[in-house]
């Protein structure tokens, strides 16, 4: 127990130079208690060093192959170096360069046009009165985001279908003809993006209600008695008040613009619409792994990972002029 | 309380509109019950919407015959019981460690370890590696690549280092070391928080896909999601499951068959949501103050 050198208690220029002992003889004390605090520390955290050195900080190593011709033979460290050609290759190759602008265009929309929907969700939730019934609609709008993308893919599947599905029945008895939602680039874009709000607007309107309870109520009170009706509470109160959420928010969302989930593209693209579907952790997946492309599939995957690295920095750089960075 | 008209007229488009909203969250998960429970016919002329025509169970009974699911079943569930208990371990021992100010590099460690979550070597070296330790097709892949989420580590983290340092001071005063005082102080306390932690691992267990996609090739060792996708995606169902005659075939549509798997894979789901919700949104917001 060497609680008597404790930092609370110890005046603090005596670690200097004490009359007793010396500095030396406080400083190696005050050392060696932290480093019997430590021990039991280390002990326990030897194994989490090992997981992200061994999981996480070797296979970036391996990123190597990235400017090399991987082969199987001669294996990540044997195989021949080839400088930048494998990027070369991949934008000077029409296909390639699709894919880049998918992958960058899927994440944007996704980022940008399911912005709002959040926001007036909890604007709308935040005005009601009824506990039972607020109770009631959070539960459902917050259910979508624990089920998996192949649920979601297999409802969009199932509900778009042209022959079997409910939407088409409806549309038959309305126009007398199907339409092929899930094969049309724009329809399937509009869902693509539909299911992004689906799965995730009520999730994240959880933060923009924990903002709204910081509202001072007195506000609505005052701008009640000067006559102020439901609309212009909402613009000049409720908005104002989590204006500083909105931003740190959307920021944040552009950290993002980079990286739309594969689970999302994989179960929702079908061959009708590969020229707009086609993302690079998808081409990864059939083309890098799928047939041993694996030089040109790291080259690509460093080159999303780069790309979001960049952003993320400067978007939480951005938030830290609104005192709200992450780290 | 005089409520104006234009505020009642406020009211009722409010309550009407989350309504709507609130059924758009659920009404497409009754459609595939729906789906699943009605006869060929009906099916066919895409004539079902929220409730079941000519109600039938021979999908649900063919689905359980003919196809793998109730393996895949208890695949998820092993892949989530175990993978989530390790997780809790090892998030603990990197969460409590990282917490104390006085832990030696706390932020060199804590600035490696974010880094990770920024970027990533992807999916090709992770493979190389997975390979590399011969753990291609088995779970120890799913296990070990996914064991600790940087997320959840620091919801864990800001937890223990919220926990006031009189508690550790009285338990050092006590003799207690520091594994004891993790054990019986530390933990006890912090339930609630490792419930919410507890319940993103198993979600994300219970929802692997990716991984399972790259890992494991093994049909017999495929999970729900990778099953499922399979049976969405394949063109020829009816002729894959393995109990059926062609002349079932009237019997059944391949849509039953597909809505029967996707209920398979989203009840459990249901099932557990509303009692563990709570512990959910916690953790949505401990996530969204830090990280």
């Amino acid at each position: 127990m060497n609680r008597l050198y404790d930092q609370n208690e110890r005046p603090k220029a005596s670690s200097r130079a004490s009359p007793v002992l010396g500095g030396r003889g406080i400083a190696a004390l005050r050392r060696s208690r932290t480093w019997n605090l430590n021990k039991p520390l280390l002990l326990m955290f030897a194994p989490v060093v090992l997981f992200f050195l061994l999981f996480r900080y070797v296979p970036m190593l391996g990123i190597v192959i990235a400017f090399k011709e991987y082969n199987f033979g001669d294996g990540i460290w044997g195989s021949p170096w080839v400088g930048l050609d494998n990027y070369r290759y991949l934008f000077g190759n029409p296909q390639m360069i699709g894919i880049i602008r998918n992958t960058f265009m899927l994440s944007a929309l996704n980022v940008f046009v399911g912005f709002p929907f959040p926001i007036v969700l909890a604007l709308l939730l935040n005005e009601v009165r009824r506990l039972w019934f607020k109770k009631w609609v959070q539960t459902l709008v917050y259910l979508p985001y624990f089920l998996n993308w192949v649920i979601v893919g297999g409802l969009v599947v199932m509900v778009f279908a042209q022959e079997t599905g409910f939407v088409n029945y409806i549309l038959k008895l309305l126009t007398g003809k199907p339409y092929p939602f899930l094969y049309e680039k724009h329809s399937w874009l509009t869902i693509f993006v539909g299911t992004t709000i689906w799965k995730g607007a009520g999730w994240t309107a959880i933060i923009y209600l924990a903002a709204l309870t910081t509202i001072d109520p007195h506000l609505y009170e005052a701008s009640a008695i000067d006559g102020a009706g439901k609309g212009r509470q909402i613009w000049h109160i409720t908005l104002p008040g989590i204006r500083s959420t909105i931003a740190l928010m959307f920021i944040l969302n552009i950290g993002h613009v980079m990286d739309v989930g594969f689970d999302q593209v994989y179960t929702l693209q079908n061959s009708m619409v590969s020229d707009i579907s086609e993302v690079i952790s998808t081409w990864n997946y059939k083309y890098g792994l799928g047939t041993g492309e694996f030089s040109y599939g790291t080259a690509l995957g460093l080159l999303e990972s780069l790309v979001g690295l960049i952003l993320v920095l400067t978007a939480n750089a951005a938030a830290k002029k609104f005192d709200q960075g992450l780290w | 309380m005089g409520t104006s008209l234009g505020e009642r007229m406020f009211y009722a488009v409010n309550y009407a509109l989350l309504g709507i909203i609130g059924l758009i969250c659920i009404v497409p998960l009754f459609h595939i019950v729906a789906l699943s429970l009605s006869g060929p016919d009906a099916i066919a002329t895409g004539r079902v919407s929220f409730w079941p025509v000519e109600p039938t169970l021979l999908a649900y009974k063919h689905m359980i015959d003919g196809t793998d699911i109730l393996n895949a079943f208890k695949n998820s569930v092993i892949i989530t019981a175990a993978g989530t208990a390790m997780n809790l371990v090892f998030t603990i021992l990197a969460a409590y460690p990282l917490a104390k100010k006085h832990f030696y590099f706390r932020r060199f460690f804590t600035l490696a370890i974010v880094f990770t979550m920024l970027f990533k070597a992807g999916m090709i070296p992770d493979y190389l590696l997975v390979k590399s330790l011969g753990l291609v097709n088995t779970y120890w892949s799913l296990w070990l690549m996914g064991l600790i989420s940087v997320y959840n580590l620091l919801i864990l983290r800001s937890f223990f280092a919220g926990m006031p340092e009189e508690l550790e001071d009285a338990a050092r005063i006590d003799g207690s070391g520091e594994w004891r005082l993790l054990g019986q102080i530390i933990l006890p306390l912090s339930l609630p928080v490792i419930a919410t932690v507890t319940l993103f691992y198993a979600v994300g267990h219970w929802n692997a896909f990716f991984n399972v996609m790259i890992y494991i090739h093994d049909a017999e060792k495929y999970n729900l999601s990778v099953l499922v996708q399979n049976m969405i995606r394949s063109s020829s169902i009816l002729a894959e499951m393995s109990n059926l005659n062609p002349e079932d075939y009237v019997q059944l549509t391949p849509e039953a068959v597909k809505s029967a798997s996707v209920v398979v894979m989203t009840v459990p789901m249901l099932l557990v949501y509303p009692f563990l919700q709570k512990y959910f949104v916690k953790g949505a917001l401990i996530g969204a103050v830090k990280g």
